[in-house]
């Protein structure tokens, strides 16, 4: 066979593999948009704020989470600045008491058991080694998850895409995996999954 | 330029082939499957605060206190209550997973309740007077099984069915003297001490060994007329002419109808004070049955130093998990096993005996074997054997397990007060075995499957019951037990749906009153096995776990522990309100050890003769595991790894000819049934290990017979 007889058969194994590399990984997650445009960064800043105020632990040790619009409240009952985005924070959330509907970038499956307090209490992990930069972030990008299985593109991500660069953070289970092998606490699956 | 279908195919075939060196392919098949564990109907657990709520596990025995973590009313996770004075805050693996339980694909969600209350009420009616009406209680001395008694009590020719009717019996051996050789099966009543009222004996001659001629006395107790009103049908040797100074007593108890009251074929060695020195009578355990429900035996394995356990499972599911783990670092195990059981693999020494030869080894150590007899049938080195005997004649006190050849030493097993109950509710019918029944008797039979329990091959049952249109019931949450058998099938709530009591473990040497209180609600049509019982004999309803919480409040004994605060506080220090409170907010109550609790030993089950048929068969039968449900939701550790053998597998050596996976039957004297094969390598040759699923339980118990064939 001549090679221009080879052309077509090169030319689908061309545009199979960009489509795979290139295309695949960006189909497959859907985005939606944060319900506020919130910074970390100012609130670091200029409120001086620490993970820990809003981020809290209960009093039975268990995690908080995202604090509720009544933490937010007690800070933006009214509007702190003249921006677009906290006019619409106050509107549509803080006066009707409303809570956002975020969407939890490092949100696990409901396979997973994950203890905030044993990592951060006890193996004093900083928050950073988990969720990175996000604590400076001035905005929040959008929410990515996996058309398929739903799973955050933060905790399931296409690696391959990504070959060869440093990871920003990590909350898949490989990340896991890695950081608990590491430091010889790797003992069995029902340590993490349900 | 004209495209062509061969290019076009040639277009194709590069896709086809640079697709594959993508991750497409292969996250699309990830994703997929994750998307599969998404499916409509498997339950996803609630977000939100959580609250911590107190409960018992149900699934065993055990009871072992639960704390459950929840979100709103939905249990999301289950752990042990720290500090817990039995349970020790563990929790075994199917514990862990018992919210998952409500979730069984198999469950009976509806049935038709009022066709078998109608079937049962029309049995009753026409019940003749050689038939009976039974109620079969799979995890007996729960304050249910006392309401089951009471109605059957209430029910002309009523009757109340376990299936274990060989528990241990209450016997004082601490101070029996040992008789001369040829007295070998004797117990010295003159010595005996002072029994407490509830300790009863049954007495069976039918093995010991006539010291003379002409020095005995029969007691035929198939004559025995009821001789006072709390012992009926028993034998009070306070009656009994006084025997001269040769005089010895035999009664024969193994022929002794059970009687009415729940102290039926018994002996009363309480009331034997009037014997001479030299009056004797002989006592076999071996044909022993329980004859009271309020002495029964427990184990305390804090006093052992050694424990030779003849395949009894001690560390996987043999009493209550935290307390084995608790006092394990005080004895030395060892034991003696077929198969390298998860116990035998964490035994101190494990001995490799041929299956059902322990009853061989059990002889050997106690002497009425010789070691080389009982090395040839335990394929043992008579130097093992050997070594075991002095081990356990210099590291006592020592807890045997298993048999009741071997005595234990020490306290190791005593008696055990019975949880109390209120005064009216001993009237009630006594606790039969399916064996006193005559077959073709059983008119009406109603099952209460709604807790794990023991389990009676479909056999035995079957062959019980009337030829003409027998009524059948089964109070069950999966049609894979006797739902398979019977007409009717009543959907029950299954733990954590049910509020119900847990009766004292083996290993719990007071006795205890635990309520498991429901986490969730049971689904709209389920029944409460309680109430349908009650309604069939007529009985009021009432709170019947309440009113046995103030019958124990009465008593003013022991400490409530409190899960919430793990605290313990006297009982005489509460309030009976509180009482109540407290058991339904997770709470324990522990009677006061019992200072007097006599010695005492296990009777063993006597081994029925096999027919050649069944000696025939090449392989035995070795139960992997107790009958518990598991979570239908952790699937890589139980239905999919086989870890435990899942339901109607059986493993097999690699040296058995049939490959893993093979679809096959295993037959057995029974029956036979198919079976899906496991190859494991720890399965000696010559031994078939199976799951104790229904289906394999109505074929084969441990130590039977069986064969494994392709099918």
């Amino acid at each position: 066979m001549t090679l221009r007889g080879k052309i077509p058969f090169l030319a689908g194994l061309a545009v199979a593999l960009g489509a795979g590399w290139v295309g695949f990984p960006h189909a497959i997650y859907r985005s939606r948009p944060q319900p506020v445009d919130f910074s970390h960064k100012v609130h670091a800043d200029k409120a001086g704020t620490k993970c820990e105020d809003c981020h809290s632990f209960r009093e039975d040790g268990t995690f908080a989470g995202l604090p509720t619009v009544d933490k937010c409240a007690g800070c933006h009952a009214a509007p702190m600045g003249a921006t677009v985005a906290e006019k619409n924070f106050i509107d549509q959330y803080v006066t009707p008491n409303r809570e956002p509907r975020w969407a939890v970038y490092a949100r696990q499956p409901t396979n997973v058991s994950f203890s905030h307090i044993a990592h951060v209490k006890r193996a004093n992990l900083t928050c950073e080694s988990c969720h990175g930069d996000t604590g400076s972030s001035s905005t929040l990008r959008p929410y990515q998850a996996d058309r398929i299985s739903g799973y955050s593109r933060d905790i399931w991500k296409v690696q391959t895409t990504q070959a060869g660069k440093p990871m920003a953070h990590g909350m898949k289970m490989a990340d896991c995996v890695e950081c608990h092998r590491r430091k010889g606490l790797e003992h069995s699956c029902l340590d993490c999954h349900k | 330029m004209k495209t062509t279908r061969r290019e076009i195919m040639m277009f194709a075939g590069g896709s086809a082939v640079g697709v594959l060196f993508t991750p497409a392919p292969w996250r699309l098949i990830t994703d997929t499957a994750l998307w599969s564990e998404n499916w409509p109907g498997i339950p996803v657990p609630a977000r939100g605060e959580i609250r911590a709520r107190y409960t018992n596990c149900s699934l065993c025995p055990a009871g072992c206190a639960v704390r459950a973590r929840c979100v709103g009313d939905q249990p999301v996770a289950l752990a042990g209550v720290a500090g817990h004075p039995l349970s020790h805050g563990a929790l075994c693996p199917f514990g862990l997973a018992g919210h998952h339980l409500p979730y069984l694909p198999s469950r009976v969600k509806q049935g038709p309740v009022k066709e078998a209350a109608a079937a049962v009420a029309d049995g009753i009616a026409k019940c003749g007077p050689a038939e009976y009406i039974v109620t079969l209680d799979l995890r007996p001395a729960r304050t249910a099984s006392w309401t089951y008694r009471r109605a059957m009590a209430a029910i002309k020719n009523g009757r109340y069915v376990t299936p274990s009717y060989d528990p241990p019996v209450a016997v004082d051996f601490a101070k029996a003297r040992t008789p001369s050789s040829d007295r070998s099966a004797a117990v010295d009543l003159a010595k005996a001490p002072t029994h407490p009222s509830d300790a009863w004996m049954a007495a069976d001659l039918t093995r010991a060994r006539t010291p003379s001629s002409d020095a005995w006395m029969a007691v035929d107790l198939t004559r025995a007329r009821t001789p006072s009103s709390d012992g009926s049908a028993a034998v009070h040797l306070a009656k009994a002419p006084t025997p001269s100074s040769n005089a010895w007593m035999a009664a024969d108890l193994t022929k002794a109808r059970t009687p009415s009251s729940d102290r039926s074929a018994a002996v009363d060695l309480a009331k034997a004070p009037a014997h001479s020195s030299d009056a004797w009578v002989a006592v076999d355990l071996a044909r022993a049955r329980t004859p009271s429900s309020d002495a029964s035996v427990a184990v305390d394995l804090t006093k052992a130093r050694t424990v030779l356990s003849l395949g009894v499972a001690l560390l996987d599911g043999w009493g209550t998990p935290g307390n084995v783990i608790a006092a394990r670092p005080g004895f030395r195990l060892i034991q003696a096993e077929a198969v390298e059981s998860r116990t035998a693999s964490m035994a101190d020494w494990w001995l490799r005996i041929r299956p059902g030869s322990e009853d061989a080894l059990a002889q050997g150590l106690a002497g009425t074997l010789t070691r080389a007899a009982a090395a040839e049938a335990t394929g043992l080195a008579e130097s093992e054997i050997a070594a075991l005997a002095a081990e356990l004649k210099d590291n006592g006190p020592v807890l045997v397990l298993g048999s009741s050849r071997l005595e234990s030493t020490g306290r190791t097993i005593v008696t055990r007060r019975e949880t109390p109950v209120p005064a009216e509710w001993r009237k009630a019918a006594p606790v039969t075995g399916l064996a006193s029944l005559p077959d073709g008797s059983i008119r009406v039979l109603i099952i209460d499957e709604s807790t794990p329990g023991a389990y009676l091959p479909w056999k035995a049952i079957e062959k019980k019951l009337v030829a003409d249109n027998p009524v059948v019931v089964a109070l069950a949450w999966s049609r894979e037990g006797y739902g398979r058998h019977a007409q009717y099938v009543l959907p029950v709530g299954v733990y954590p749906e049910v509020a119900g009591d847990i009766p004292p473990a083996i290993d719990s040497v007071a006795a205890t009153f635990r309520i498991s209180t429901p986490l969730v609600a049971a689904p709209g049509g389920c029944v409460k096995p309680e109430e349908f019982i009650a309604g069939a004999a007529g009985l009021p309803l009432t709170d019947t776990l309440h009113e046995r919480a103030d019958a124990i409040h009465k008593t003013g004994r022991g400490t409530l522990f409190t899960y919430a605060d793990a605290k313990s506080a006297a009982l005489k220090d509460i309030s009976a309100e509180d009482f109540w409170k407290a058991l339904n907010a997770g709470g324990c109550w522990i009677d006061t050890p019992d200072d007097k609790a006599a010695v005492a030993r296990l009777a063993p089950t006597v081994a029925q003769p096999r027919s050649s048929e069944e000696s025939e068969l090449p392989l035995a039968v070795v139960l992997s595991q107790e009958l518990t449900p598991a979570s239908p939701i952790l699937s890589k550790l139980y239905q999919e790894s086989n870890l435990r053998l899942g339901p109607n597998r059986v493993a097999l050596p690699p040296s058995s000819g049939l490959e893993d996976g093979t679809q096959a039957t295993l037959q057995t004297v029974l029956g036979k049934c198919a079976v899906q094969v496991t190859l494991d390598a720890g399965v000696p040759a010559g031994l078939v290990r199976v799951s104790a699923s229904p289906a394999i339980l109505d074929l084969c118990a441990d130590g039977a017979r069986a064969k494994v064939v392709r099918a």
